[in-house]
């Protein structure tokens, strides 16, 4: 190689490595945790091979993890999306530019509070007793109790609201950016052809802003996966096993409930491996 | 009856008028061009008929009815934009379809119909494309398809060759010409530029600053125009403005002024001793002068353009610049002295202070 180009390979080189370290050592070392039978009761382990990842297909709290986290993710990521696109629209429709600004304003606010913040903010919300989400209920019926955190059918419905609460009102800010940038002319064009207003968006903007909402659909779905602060605060898996989502059920075995670290890294590694073919498979799709 | 009306049409953004008092009625099958420079209003008063602006004022009716409030799909119009806006995500096939379809005609009736207009425009090779792999004049085409399946009760153009290179230019410009004569649906055009105007107009709409300046068929606004910016908009290479000072000699009279005095006949204009006025004359219409000629315009060639049939003489006569276009063969050498003269009949003359042509009507 001539000398005049080792230089960029001089700076690049160190901070390749570091990052390298810092991302493939933890993988690495939970790949091998997972096939030993390390606990953090004793020091002591061997070899067990895949045993631990045989163990988990006939674990059934493992089984309602895996679809707890599909429901999660298919919840939170559908309802943003429906969210975001249906307030931009109206947004972009209804309102004047000077109150978009104050809308859109306001609709950044809830992703800028910490997730363990607006856990809490809407866990008390949801109070039986006290929380302002449940008060028309309690006016309603003249004082009964109504408690969607402790109830299985809704415990899961009502954390997601709250990401949806957070990553719905700030997406539909960026959707309502986009149609901003839009060209009018084939909006206009559309009004002449006797479109209604909702055709123009479902036939005309919405698949001319096909790509970035793809997009936004990954950033939430990546974003989604991500939920444990928020169900770890509001819920901590509960009531018994209903929001309990794959990353809460390998937290409870390696540390609170049992110590099995060998147990919980198998599970962390499954979900790296499917996260990894699914999103490859998906993004595949979407390029064809 | 006509085809479109307005009557004492108005447009506002807030404090600013765009449009003032705007009446002009459209003929059935006519092609009227809307002309004038940047921010005239021109396109304004277009999208107010296509329904795409709001009108401030007046009432606008078309085919009879009133449209004010009507949406733009309901007023029987198609329209063809400068940027062609198309539907990027769709095929040519659905671009065209897509308002049929909102309509919910049948799917076959829809095929049909596509493929009659394809034809007459041949797009038959490019439906299944989208319009990111077609030239700018198939857009274009494209989107003249568009607005002719639906055949609307009246198209307008919105300055459609624009985006276009000057050879496709002309060719879309025949194009269009042959697409009325054939379909004679009402049509409305804008556009700022002249030759595509005189070409294709029935009647020219000349707007200025949102006023009418003046109606009239090409000849008209190019032969009898009305006043000094519509003699001074329409016409390539530009008309030559002389001050002038009106004067009687006999039974004649004098125009004093460029160093010179020339005599005219004077029947056809209004004058008064005394007056001031501005002689208008366009450069094709100053002759070359024999010997001895009497009402001369005369000076030396400083410049000299050649334009292949013509060559455009510029010379300076009392310290005012004159060009004169004259045929290439007689074209004098540079810096030689020249004399040109005129028929009475092709000079314009214009009240100095308020631009008014002193033409008697």
């Amino acid at each position: 190689m001539p000398r005049r180009s080792s230089l960029p390979v001089t700076f690049v080189v160190p901070t390749l490595v570091i990052l390298l370290i810092l991302s493939m050592v933890p993988t690495l070392y939970a790949i091998i945790i997972a096939l030993q039978n390390r606990e953090l009761s004793s020091a002591a382990y061997s070899w067990v091979w895949f045993s631990n990842f045989v163990d988990l297909f006939s674990d059934r709290r493992f089984l309602n993890a895996v679809w707890v986290s599909v429901k999660w993710e298919v919840v939170t990521v559908v309802a943003t999306m429906v969210v975001a696109i249906g307030l931009g629209v109206l947004m972009f429709e209804v309102a004047s530019p000077r109150l978009r600004n104050l809308y859109c304003l306001l609709f950044i606010i809830p992703v800028l509070l910490p997730r363990v913040s607006a856990a809490f903010v809407w866990k008390f919300a949801y109070h039986p007793l006290y929380g302002i989400a449940t008060y028309p209920y309690r006016l309603l019926t003249g004082g009964l109790i109504f408690d969607p955190l402790s109830k299985p059918s809704t415990a899961l419905f009502a954390v997601a609201s709250v990401d949806v609460w957070q990553w719905g009102l700030f997406f539909a800010v960026i959707v309502l950016k986009l149609l901003e940038t839009l060209p009018p002319q084939p909006i206009e064009a559309a009004r002449l052809d006797h479109a209604k207003r909702w055709q123009i968006h479902a036939y005309v903007t919405l698949p001319m802003l096909k790509a970035p909402l793809i997009s936004l659909m990954f950033v939430k779905m990546i974003e989604s996966l991500r939920s444990f602060d928020l169900i770890y605060v509001m819920t901590r898996g509960g009531p018994g096993v209903a929001t309990e989502t794959l990353d809460m059920y390998a937290f409870s075995q390696g540390f609170i409930e049992s110590g099995k670290v060998s147990y919980a890294s198998a599970m962390a590694v499954l979900m790296m491996i499917a996260t990894v073919i699914t999103f490859t498979m998906l993004w595949k799709r979407v390029q064809a | 009856m006509s085809a479109i009306v307005c009557s004492h049409v108005d447009k506002a953004y807030g404090a600013t008028t765009v449009i003032r008092d705007l009446n002009l009625s459209i003929e059935e099958h006519e092609f009227i061009v809307f002309l004038g420079p940047s921010g005239c209003g021109k396109s304004t008063l277009l999208r107010m008929l296509a329904g795409l602006e709001d009108i401030s004022g007046g009432k606008v009716s078309i085919g009879g009815k009133v449209v004010n409030d009507l949406d733009p799909g309901d007023r029987g119009i198609a329209m063809v934009f400068q940027n062609y806006a198309l539907y990027p995500h769709m095929s040519i096939f659905d671009n065209i379809a897509f308002g049929l379809r909102r309509q919910k005609v049948p799917a076959p009736e829809i095929r049909k119909r596509v493929e009659a207009v394809s034809r007459t425009l041949g797009l038959d090779p490019y439906l299944g494309r989208k319009p990111a792999e077609l030239s700018g004049g198939q857009q274009q085409r494209v989107a003249i398809a568009r607005a002719m399946i639906k055949t609307p009760k009246v198209f307008l153009f919105d300055e459609p060759l624009s985006n276009l290179d000057a050879k496709l230019r002309n060719h879309m410009r025949v194009e269009i010409a042959r697409l009325h004569q054939s379909l004679k649906t009402t049509t409305v055009y804008v556009t700022h530029d002249q030759l595509e105007a005189m070409t294709l107009a029935d009647r020219i709409v000349l707007l200025k600053d949102g006023i009418i300046e003046q109606i009239g068929s090409p000849a008209e606004i190019y032969g009898r125009p009305r006043n000094m910016f519509v003699a001074g908009f329409i016409g390539t290479p530009n008309m030559n403005f002389v001050d002038v000072t009106v004067g009687r000699a006999g039974n004649r009279w004098t125009l004093t002024g460029a160093g010179t005095v020339l005599s005219i006949d004077g029947a056809g204009f209004h004058l008064q001793p005394g007056d001031r006025a501005v002689l208008g004359i366009r450069p094709p219409d100053l002759k070359t002068a024999g010997a001895g000629a009497a009402g001369l315009l005369q000076g030396t060639a400083d410049l000299i353009e050649f334009h292949g049939n013509d060559a455009l003489v510029t010379f300076g006569s009392g310290g005012k610049e004159i060009s004169a276009l004259v045929p290439a063969r007689d074209c004098p050498v540079l810096h030689a002295p020249v004399r040109f003269t005129f028929e009475e009949n092709d000079i314009h003359l214009f009240d100095a202070t308020s631009g008014a042509s002193l033409r008697r009507q």
